[in-house]
Formats: C-alpha cells, sequence, structure tokens
C-alpha cells in the first residue's frame, strides 16, 4: 500500500513536471515561431510583407525537442556519472543543452533570413539579440523539467530505459504534443489576428501576417505573450495529462488482473476522452451553427 | 513542389514496379534464412517479428491525421505538425509502456505498448479540438469526404470559405488514436524481439548474468527500436507525401506499397541487428 | 512543415568532388583514433568528432539534392531516415574490430540502397537521385555515429563501447551500466547526428541560398555536436584527453560560428540593428 501511495506521489509530481514543459515548450517554439506557423513566416517576404518576427526554423518541435531532452538527460547522465549530485547534475545539462539551442536558433534565423535577401527582408539583428535568450530561458525550463520528470520514472518508478534514451522518448512526445496542440492557435490565432474569427484562414491570405503591434512593429515578444494564455497551457495540460495518465494506469492498476488492470484501465480512459471529443464536436457545431444552409443532398 | 520535378502529384496509384517487388521479395527470404543461419528458431522467429513490427508502424502512420503546415492556420484537417515526428510521439509513448511492462509477458507488454500509443493520440486529438473550438472558434470540416464515416456528420455547411476543411472530425480522432495504438505495437514488438536476442546471446559472449549486461541489452534493444521506428515511419510518410486526414482520405489506400517498403526495410535492418552480436570477438 | 524548398543557383564544389572528399576524409580521420590503441593512450579521441564533422558536411550537399526535388515531407524526415538507418550499421561494424569503419560503410550502403529502392520502387517517389541519396545519407549516418561515438569512448571498437569505469569509494569497478552504450549515451549521439544533419540545409533554404554558407553551417553543426560529445567524454576517458578533444571542439567551433556569421552578413539584403521594417519600395 504504501508503495502505491508513494508511486501515486511520483505520479503527481511527474504530471506536474510535464504540465510545465509542456507550457514553456510552446511558448518557447512560439516565439521562434518554430514547427509549421513558420512556414508563414517563411512566406510572408515572399509575398512582400517584411517583417520582423523571429524565423528560428531548427527542425519540427518533435525531432528538436527529442535532442534538447536527450542532450540535457545525456549530459546530465554523464554528470552523475562523475559522480556529481543528481540535482546539479540535470542543472547543468539541462543549461548546456539550452546552450546547443541558443546556437541552432540564431543560425537558423540567419540562415533563413540571408536566404531571403531578394525578396528585401534585412537581418534584423537586434532580433538575435533580445529574443534568443527569451526563447533559451524557455526551453530551460522545457528541459530541465522533462528531464527532471525522466530521472524520477528511473529512480522512483524504475522503469528500465537509461535515463537519455528516456529523454529522447519524452522529448519527441513532448514536441508532438506541443506542436499539436499550440501550433493552431499561434499559426491562426496571432499570425492571422486580422482574418475572420472562427473560420480558417482563406489560402488566398497566406503570407499576409500580422506585423504591426498596438503600438510600433510587433516582434515575437509579443507572439509569446499571447501564447502563454492559451496555446501554452493548454500544451501544458495535454502533456501533463499525457505523462499523468500513462504513469497512472500503471503505477495503480498494474497489480490488478495480473497487469491487465493498467491496459484495461488505459482503454476506459481512452474512451472517456473520445466521449469529451464527441461532445465539444457536437456542441461546436451546435453553437457555431452551419455557416451555409444545407445542401439538399446532405439533408 | 519545385521547377526540377518531384513524385508525380496525378490521380490514382501508381502501383509498386515488378522490379521493386521482387527485389523486396528476394531480400525478406535472404533475411529470413540469415536469420534462421545466425541464431536458428529463435533468430527467425524474431525476424519475422520485426518485420511485422514494421509493418504496424507503416500500416498505422497512415491512420494519423496530419495537416502539416496548412492545418496550422486552419487552412486543411488534421494535426499541425509532421506525420513521421507525430508518428514517433505516439509510438515511442507506447514503447515507453510497452518496455516497462516487459516483464510481465510478451502480450501484456504490447497491449501495454499499443495502449500508450492510443492514449497519447486520444489524449492530443481531444486537445487539437479543444483548441480549434474554445481557442478559435472553428467547428471541425473535413475537406475530402461530405459526411463523417462514423458518426454521419455533414462537412460542406461549417467549412470557411477558402479552406480546404480545419479541424478534426470524429473519424480523424479514431484515426489518431488506432495509428497512435498500431505504432506503439509495432515499436514495443521490435523492441521485446531484439532484447530476447540480445539477453539471451549477451551473458555467453561475455560470460556475465543477464542482470550485469541488461543496461546493454535495453539501451541495443531501444535504440534500434526507435531508429527503426524512424525508418518506416519516414517511408511511409514519404507514401503519403505529407498529409492526410486520416481512414476516409483518398490517399489512405495507398497504404499497401508502405506496408510492403517497411516490411523489406525492416526485414533488411533488422537481420543486421539481430546478426549484431555474431561477430564479437571473432575479430 | 511544406515550405516551397528551393536551393540556389549552382556554382560551388560539384558534389560528386564531395562525396570523395567525405568519404575518404572521414574513413581517414576515424582510423586516426585508432591510433589511441596503438599508442596505448586516449589522446586521439577527437578525430573521431572531426570525422563527423567531414561527413556532415558531405551529408548536407547530399540532403540539399535530394530535398531539392521536393519530398512532400519536410527536411528534417531525411535527417531521420539517414540517422535510423546510419546507427544500425555504425553499431553492426563497430563489432568487427580494426575494420568497422570499413564494415560500416559497407552495411550502410546496403541499408540506404534498400530503403531508397523501395522509396522509389515501391512507394513510387520516381526521384532519379533518390536510391543514390539514401545510400549516401545511410553512410554519412553511420560515419557520424560511429565517429562521435569513437570521439566519446575513445574506441570504435563494440567491447569499448560496452564496457565503462566507474570509482566506487575510490576503487575503479568495471561495469556496463557506465558505458556508452549501457547508458544510452548512443541515442543522444543519433539526435545530435539527426538534427546536425537536416540542419544546415533547412536553416539555409531559399532562393538565396549559396553552397559556402550552408556547408559552413554543417561544419558548425559538426563541432557544435563535439563540444557536447566532449564534455560527455570526460564520463569515459581520461581528464587531459577529453580535455584536447572539448579544446579541439570550442575552437574549431568559435572559427566556423564566426565565419557563418561573416557569410550571413554577406549574403543577407541588408544587416539592422534595431530598425522599423523596411516596407519594399512601391508599398506591400
Amino acid at each position: 500500500m504504501e508503495e502505491i501511495v508513494f508511486g501515486i506521489g511520483i505520479t503527481a509530481l511527474a504530471g506536474a513536471l510535464a504540465t510545465v514543459a509542456g507550457a514553456a515548450e510552446d511558448t518557447e517554439s512560439d516565439i521562434g515561431s518554430q514547427g509549421d506557423p513558420n512556414s508563414q513566416v517563411q512566406l510572408a517576404p515572399q509575398m512582400g510583407y517584411i517583417h520582423r518576427i523571429f524565423n528560428k526554423a531548427v527542425a519540427g518541435e518533435p525531432p528538436a525537442y527529442g535532442l534538447w531532452v536527450a542532450l540535457g538527460a545525456g549530459l546530465a547522465w554523464a554528470f552523475m556519472a562523475m559522480q556529481i549530485n543528481p540535482i546539479l547534475a540535470i542543472v547543468l545539462g539541462s543549461a548546456l543543452a539550452v546552450f546547443v539551442q541558443g546556437v541552432y536558433a540564431t543560425t537558423a534565423y540567419l540562415g533563413r533570413t540571408a536566404s531571403l535577401a531578394k525578396f528585401g527582408q534585412p537581418v534584423y539583428i537586434d532580433i538575435l539579440k533580445s529574443m534568443t535568450t527569451v526563447t533559451m530561458a524557455h526551453a530551460f525550463v522545457a528541459i530541465f523539467t522533462t528531464v527532471a520528470m525522466c530521472h524520477l520514472m528511473i529512480s522512483a518508478l524504475g522503469h528500465p530505459f537509461p535515463l537519455p534514451l528516456l529523454g529522447l522518448v519524452w522529448g519527441i512526445a513532448l514536441g508532438a504534443a506541443g506542436s499539436a496542440t499550440g501550433n493552431p492557435f499561434y499559426g491562426k490565432e496571432r499570425q492571422y489576428q486580422e482574418q475572420k474569427f472562427g473560420a480558417g484562414v482563406p489560402i488566398s491570405a497566406s503570407g499576409n501576417i500580422v506585423r504591426y503591434a498596438e503600438a510600433g512593429q510587433r516582434n515575437s515578444l509579443d507572439n509569446g505573450f499571447f501564447s502563454a494564455k492559451l496555446g501554452g497551457p493548454a500544451s501544458g495540460i495535454c502533456f501533463g495529462l499525457i505523462v499523468f495518465f500513462e504513469l497512472w494506469r500503471t503505477v495503480v492498476f498494474e497489480p490488478l488482473a495480473a497487469g491487465w488492470g493498467a491496459v484495461i484501465i488505459g482503454i476506459v480512459i481512452i474512451l472517456i476522452f473520445a466521449i469529451i471529443d464527441r461532445y465539444i464536436e457536437v456542441w461546436a457545431r451546435k453553437t457555431f451553427g452551419p455557416y451555409t444552409a444545407p445542401e439538399e443532398a446532405s439533408s | 513542389m519545385s521547377a526540377l520535378g518531384g513524385p508525380k502529384q496525378t490521380g490514382g496509384v501508381q502501383s509498386p514496379t515488378g522490379m521493386g517487388i521482387a527485389i523486396g521479395i528476394v531480400l525478406i527470404i535472404v533475411a529470413l534464412v540469415l536469420a534462421f543461419f545466425f541464431a536458428q528458431m529463435a533468430g527467425l522467429i524474431a525476424l519475422v517479428g520485426i518485420i511485422i513490427g514494421g509493418v504496424l508502424i507503416g500500416f498505422g502512420v497512415h491512420f494519423v491525421p496530419v495537416g502539416g503546415a496548412p492545418a496550422a492556420m486552419g487552412q486543411a484537417p488534421g494535426i499541425a505538425t509532421g506525420v513521421a515526428m507525430l508518428a514517433a510521439g505516439a509510438g515511442l509513448a507506447g514503447l515507453f509502456g510497452g518496455a516497462w511492462a516487459a516483464p510481465l509477458g510478451l502480450p501484456l507488454a504490447l497491449a501495454g505498448g499499443a495502449v500508450g500509443g492510443g492514449l497519447l493520440m486520444a489524449i492530443t486529438c481531444t486537445m487539437v479540438n479543444i483548441i480549434y473550438v474554445f481557442g478559435m472558434g472553428i467547428p471541425a470540416a473535413s475537406g475530402k469526404v461530405a459526411k463523417d464515416p462514423i458518426t454521419g456528420d455533414t462537412f460542406p455547411e461549417y467549412k470557411s470559405q477558402g479552406t480546404e476543411g480545419h479541424g478534426l472530425p470524429f473519424i480523424s480522432w479514431v484515426g489518431g488514436v488506432i495509428g497512435g495504438a498500431l505504432g506503439g505495437l509495432g515499436g514495443t514488438l521490435i523492441y521485446l524481439e531484439l532484447l530476447d536476442i540480445y539477453q539471451a546471446q549477451l551473458p555467453t559472449i561475455l560470460d556475465t548474468t543477464v542482470e550485469q549486461i541488461a543496461p546493454v541489452a535495453i539501451s541495443l534493444a531501444g535504440v534500434f527500436a526507435v531508429g527503426m521506428f524512424l525508418m518506416n515511419a519516414v517511408l511511409a510518410a514519404y507514401n503519403i507525401t505529407g498529409t492526410i486526414e486520416g481512414p476516409h482520405d483518398p490517399k489512405f489506400k495507398r497504404f499497401p506499397r508502405a506496408v510492403i517498403a517497411a516490411a523489406v526495410a525492416s526485414a533488411v535492418a533488422g537481420i543486421f541487428s539481430i546478426g549484431l552480436l555474431e561477430l564479437v570477438g571473432v575479430f | 512543415m511544406s515550405v516551397k524548398i528551393e536551393a540556389g543557383a549552382g556554382g560551388g564544389i560539384p558534389h560528386n568532388q564531395l562525396v570523395i572528399y567525405g568519404l575518404v576524409g572521414s574513413l581517414v580521420l576515424i582510423y586516426l583514433t585508432y591510433l589511441n590503441t596503438i599508442t596505448g593512450t586516449q589522446y586521439f579521441a577527437f578525430f573521431g568528432g572531426l570525422a563527423a564533422v567531414v561527413a556532415l558536411i558531405w551529408g548536407t550537399d547530399t540532403i540539399k539534392h535530394l530535398c531539392s526535388y521536393g519530398l512532400g515531407t519536410g527536411v528534417p524526415s531525411a535527417g531521420m531516415i539517414a540517422l535510423g538507418s546510419g546507427v544500425i550499421a555504425a553499431l553492426f561494424g563497430a563489432t568487427t574490430g580494426i575494420a568497422a569503419p570499413i564494415v560500416t560503410i559497407i552495411i550502410a550502403a546496403i541499408i540506404g540502397a534498400v530503403a531508397g529502392v523501395m522509396a522509389n520502387h515501391v512507394v513510387r517517389m520516381d526521384i532519379p537521385v533518390m536510391i543514390i541519396s539514401l545510400t549516401e545519407l545511410a553512410i554519412v549516418g553511420a560515419m557520424t555515429v560511429l565517429g562521435l561515438a569513437a570521439m566519446a569512448c575513445g574506441t570504435f571498437e563494440f567491447i569499448g563501447m560496452i564496457t565503462g569505469e566507474i570509482s566506487i569509494l575510490g576503487f575503479a569497478v568495471e561495469t556496463y551500466e557506465f558505458s556508452l552504450i549501457g547508458g544510452s549515451i548512443i541515442a543522444v549521439i543519433f539526435m545530435l547526428g539527426a538534427i546536425a544533419i537536416q540542419h544546415s540545409f533547412n536553416a539555409c533554404l531559399g532562393p538565396g541560398e549559396r553552397q559556402d554558407r550552408t556547408l559552413m553551417l554543417a561544419a558548425e553543426c559538426g563541432f557544435l555536436s563535439m563540444i557536447t560529445v566532449a564534455i560527455i567524454s570526460f564520463a569515459f576517458i581520461g581528464f587531459i584527453p577529453a580535455l584536447i578533444s572539448l579544446l579541439v571542439s570550442v575552437i574549431g567551433w568559435i572559427y566556423t560560428y564566426t565565419q557563418y556569421i561573416a557569410l550571413s552578413k554577406r549574403d543577407a539584403y541588408a544587416w539592422l540593428d534595431a530598425q522599423p521594417i523596411l516596407e519594399p519600395k512601391g508599398g506591400a
């Protein structure tokens, strides 16, 4: 019993760390316009819209975070092997991984922008100075919490994977959850703020991203401030729920039915999410209403 | 696409060439023979397991609804990220669960892996819809079909002007969960087969106990499972040219090509993973 | 990401020449780490990292050739398939002792060619350079993994990768857990290679892409990966050899990074600090 209570405590802590990680990850990638919304930042100058948005195209978020977290975990593992205490090792490992992230961010901005010279997009060097540090700070939070979560899974819950491999697995999952949840909010609601609310961006409007702010010119810190209100926390909840339920079903229900308890509970959770999703979908259809009258054939 | 050419985007599914199929069959047979030669029945069973795992991954990727960059603007339905990477996220989360349940036996570990992958996709897809509906006020609408095959919802009147649809209709949600579950199942299967081989061979070669060698066996099996997962997922992503809405998308019918490609690629990669320890100490 | 993928106009070093430089260079440099075994020291570990740098420069040019055809999915996926097949080939090759680098190249070529044939003839990508590109990429991935692994633990032999030492209460104990593979550092090397191989072209793509800038960035990514591997190598090899590795990588990184910034400055439309948006003449 005590073991299970301990396990639930660790599960809750890991879920909380994952929530922070997801929120920081999405805010970081939105400040850098990483992932899919990047395509519009890249496209805008070609359409004649010169902007001052950070264009940090390192890779899709899942592989990028796969590297940052695996690297943080690998360095932390190496420091622990050198007899450094785990907390210090994780902090040092994450800090060095963030250094790599920052260097990649600057080279990506310089490379993409310099290649757009034909369209008259200048390199704004102050963007690098002011925004790289902000993305690095967010990335540090995301990497540190994820590596700490992986360390908990190994040392407290006894997962067989070594720390760097676990970091790779959860880093890719973190990027997948964060980019899936957070990208549309930044891509549609922020970059195309001037377009109609409640509708997708017409393809003809592609590239016409918002470039001016309430006062002066929009920069990516304004975007981080915006994402942090919904996209970031939602990504955090997404990744937190994933980690929490994944651990919870194993820690609490594995002793039941010779191990099948964890599988059954997992399926039940999936079904509950199916109901939630369907409810939201139907609610949206009823509330927002059809945009055009239904055609005859579809009755 | 670029002016230099590229895959033909014309309609219909081009079937694999005869040469491709023939090379594939020959390679699978050669790999199976070599597997038997390296580790007898255990090797043969392991390779078959790896091939099945690879096929499950390649097939599963086709279920995952991915809209790529246009999805981030609400211009196309699906999840706004890369298909190979989203599938990898789900499959590796499944691998996490499967590896944890490995001591409880093969069926339970496989079920754990499948549920782990499905769970990630279920939560992610639900959160995507929450963002679309409550963050952006956009209801789900598919661009490829007029009616959801499961719920019977109609889509054309919910689609915004100038887009190909947006959000995740229920059929895409179901597809995502199936895709995640298949990916988790396939990844876990590859991992378990390789782990069995290494745990049987490493102690005899190095003259140690299974417990001492466990970290090496787990790491090798884990890294190879990740590597093969990514190979198969990328081949499948090439097959669907980046974006797909789910099982109702016409592109879904292309899956036999990815299944063949994944089987052959996994067989070749698998045989080198199985034969890895044969040469230790020979040189 | 479905950004329109454009490569700059021709010029620069022809691809075939880069293939030869990359293949021979990385092979020779990896073999230089064998000096460790011959001399019984660990001072030559950093040559493995240099081999990875050379391989990455070659791989970047290959990715540029492949991705200029438009794969329908992002540039990063090419890096993933390269390292996915490369890591298997590298570890298989490592078991063959002194022949490791050569066996690695052969095995990687087989796996890459199979993936290429499948992509072209079964998945029907029908891209002329597909088979040769995936073959090259698999070799690059394998050499990167083998090179960085050799740098981390001082040898490219499998036994060296799975055994490590840890001091418990002052006594050095042989263990499998604290080794390159036992600790899954190989997973870190896998991701370092997978991002480094695709980043340079992914970051520089666009109509103004220039080969020298892209390749300089490839070298920068390689040295940056070397820095982290050098730090990890403190856990496996002696203090002085690891310090040498770290110094070599930091010096190489600083040089390539400043060169890359200079090249970006050369190619940029304008280099502005705290200036407003320059609206194009005639308005947007």
